[in-house]
């Protein structure tokens, strides 16, 4: 098993892959392992079931939340909070970015190419095959190539994230694991996590999967559904 | 793969493209624009075009003209947006022009907020724009549900000759759920040579068609109007649909929920039931036509003490649920228009306190 995630990570990924509950789960999973973490929301894209949603849980987990000012969290405007750039340059044993979809929202990290150019970090491209757009190897490169594109860094890793919510079958994440298996190897980008929902951990056949499992706890969900308990 | 996970605005896209319509104008407003988003990369896959207009005035007015010709279209816009385009929907509804609109509601009045709100139902189901015409308005509570319904709603306004309305709410547009495709949309041949401005060549009578909404002669006027009424009686006829939930059980309290709000009130139900107290609920499904007999008779129970219109509005549909009761239950209203869906245990509280009969019926949501 390789030594837990750490340094600077940017989640990354087509629009509705999965960043930010992967980011968030990297966060609390780094945070059960002792490390200092700190997630900082850069969706400027999506107005609803962002990292901001679910600052009540992480804050509670003495994991540090960057989001915009309160005052605009509830608004559609591309904001940066200005301690992002901070925390780029101090940052915690695990500092996490929930970077916005596609080239789009990729395009905030290009943003803070200055800031992120003096150190070393993990961009890690979150790829669910079950989405749109992403459902064949060239649909996923050309996904990368955006980001890579906007954001003027370069791409990782991959973390596969092959789910389709409640419905999520065991042969599905194997489905997944073998898809993101076959982009590994085409890609020339190492397989970093799999993230499977929790519920689901218990009947997996571990041996199946070359890397770690990432273990789900999906807290942003919709108003009749209650985030898993931490 | 067989199921796809899809966000609503995504799948409503797709689901435009399934029924055949490959027109799709609009102008980008949160918490839709994602559908503009999918179609302008999807629909040159597909030959279709998509055209963003200098404003919704504009996209209703470029609906219009494409629908005159006979050609399948449609356009997705949010509160602001659909209050812009009304004008253009009272002249495609009077021009008896197949169309459909979806509006993905968002708080208001005014620009209002980006969170999930219901409260265009008046302007969706009551007018919007002026004059004497319907929409058929139909609300999905789920996305695969959405996805139904926007590739029955190409039909639906073809058969009517009337534009029909998808009105959901932000998180129908936003949250992401596992949908499938139908393979085949049931459909009849068109009638539009009758009636488009689609060129001499299928004319028969060797007259053009012509498609028009001034009508200055006071009796030609009337006649028009009535039967764009005879056609609205029979949407009410033939086109009701509404989903009842644990209605078999001796309910004390009925409630009248639609869109994603009823989910909620579902959770609510389930929890309520597991305490020992007994909730109905009618979903209405279509808003326009309203399930008026299914309330009436759900009201009409025996156990059933109070019915309570749940909403994303400050009580827009609690009138058209007292005007189903007939005055035959108590009718009381909650909810919330901040954009905070109410939870399943706001719920809760709220009917218990509705149904004991020793407290006045005053309780009220807080804002939103």
């Amino acid at each position: 098993m390789r030594a837990a995630l750490d340094g600077i990570v940017a989640v990354v990924g087509n629009y509705g892959s999965g960043k930010t509950e992967v980011s968030v789960n990297l966060a609390m999973r780094g945070r059960s392992q002792g490390l200092k973490v700190s997630i900082a929301d850069l969706d400027v894209v999506n107005p609803y079931f962002r990292t901001r949603e679910a600052r009540g849980v992480l804050s509670g987990l003495g994991i540090e939340v960057i989001v915009p000012p309160e005052k605009y969290l509830q608004a559609d405007l591309p904001i940066l909070n200005p301690a992002i750039a901070g925390m780029i340059r101090r940052p915690r044993q695990l500092t996490l970015l929930d970077v916005g979809g596609d080239g789009v929202g990729a395009r905030v990290l290009g943003a803070l190419a200055d800031s992120l150019s003096s150190t070393p970090v993990h961009v890690l491209q979150v790829v669910n095959p079950f989405r749109p757009h992403t459902e064949t190897v060239e649909g996923c490169l050309s996904v990368r190539d955006g980001i890579e594109k906007a954001s003027r860094m370069l791409i990782s890793g991959i973390i596969g994230n092959a789910h389709l919510i409640d419905e999520t079958t065991v042969n599905d994440i194997y489905r997944g694991y073998d898809f993101v298996q076959a982009l590994s190897e085409i890609s020339g980008l190492p397989l970093e996590y799999i993230a499977v929902a929790d519920e689901l951990l218990g009947r997996l056949d571990k041996e199946y999967f070359s890397c770690p499992l990432l273990p789900v706890r999906r807290q942003l969900v919709p108003p009749w559904k209650r985030a898993c308990p931490i | 793969m067989g199921k796809v996970l899809m966000k609503g605005n995504e799948a409503i896209g797709e689901a435009a493209i399934r029924a055949g319509c490959l027109n799709y104008f609009a102008y980008p407003i949160t918490p839709q624009s994602e559908v503009a988003e999918y179609l302008s990369r999807r629909l040159p896959e597909v030959g279709g075009v998509f055209l963003q207009g200098e404003s919704e005035v504009a996209v209703s007015y470029m609906i219009f003209g494409a629908a005159a010709c006979g050609e399948r279209v449609f356009t997705t816009s949010s509160s602001p947006g659909i209050s812009l385009m009304s004008e253009g929907i009272s002249y495609i509804a009077a021009a008896q022009c197949p169309a459909v609109f979806v509006n993905i509601m968002r708080g208001g009045p005014g620009l209002g907020g980006i969170l999930p709100s219901q409260a265009d139902y008046f302007q969706a189901t009551k007018g919007g724009g002026h004059g004497d015409y319907r929409l058929l308005v139909m609300a999905p509570a789920g996305v695969q549900e959405a996805v139904e319904m926007v590739m029955r709603a190409f039909p639906l306004a073809e058969e009517y000759r009337n534009p029909v309305i998808i009105l959901g709410d932000g998180l129908i547009g936003q949250m992401m759920e596992p949908v499938e495709f139908p393979d085949h949309l049931s459909s009849k041949p068109s009638n539009k040579d009758e009636w488009a401005t689609n060129g001499m060549a299928t004319r028969k009578s060797g007259r053009p068609n012509i498609v028009r909404t001034l009508i200055l002669d006071p009796n030609t006027l009337n006649e028009h109007n009535l039967h764009l009424k005879e056609k609205y009686e029979r949407m009410k006829r033939d086109e009701v649909r509404y989903e009842p939930y644990n209605l078999e059980a001796d309910y004390r309290g009925l409630i009248v929920s639609y869109g994603t709000m009823s989910r909620v009130c579902r959770s609510a139900i389930d929890a309520l039931k597991e305490q020992g107290v007994e909730v109905g609920m009618v979903r209405p499904q279509t808003l326009f036509p309203f399930p008026e007999k299914a309330i009436e008779e759900a009201a009409s129970k025996e156990s059933c003490e109070v019915v309570v219109s749940i909403e994303m509005s400050m009580g827009q549909m609690v009138e058209d649920v007292e005007r189903s009761v007939r005055g035959r239950r108590p009718v009381e209203w909650y909810g919330t228009c901040g954009g905070d869906v109410p939870t399943p245990e706001e719920i809760m509280e709220a009917m218990k306190s509705f149904m004991s009969s020793e407290s006045p019926h005053l309780v009220h949501s807080s804002t939103g």
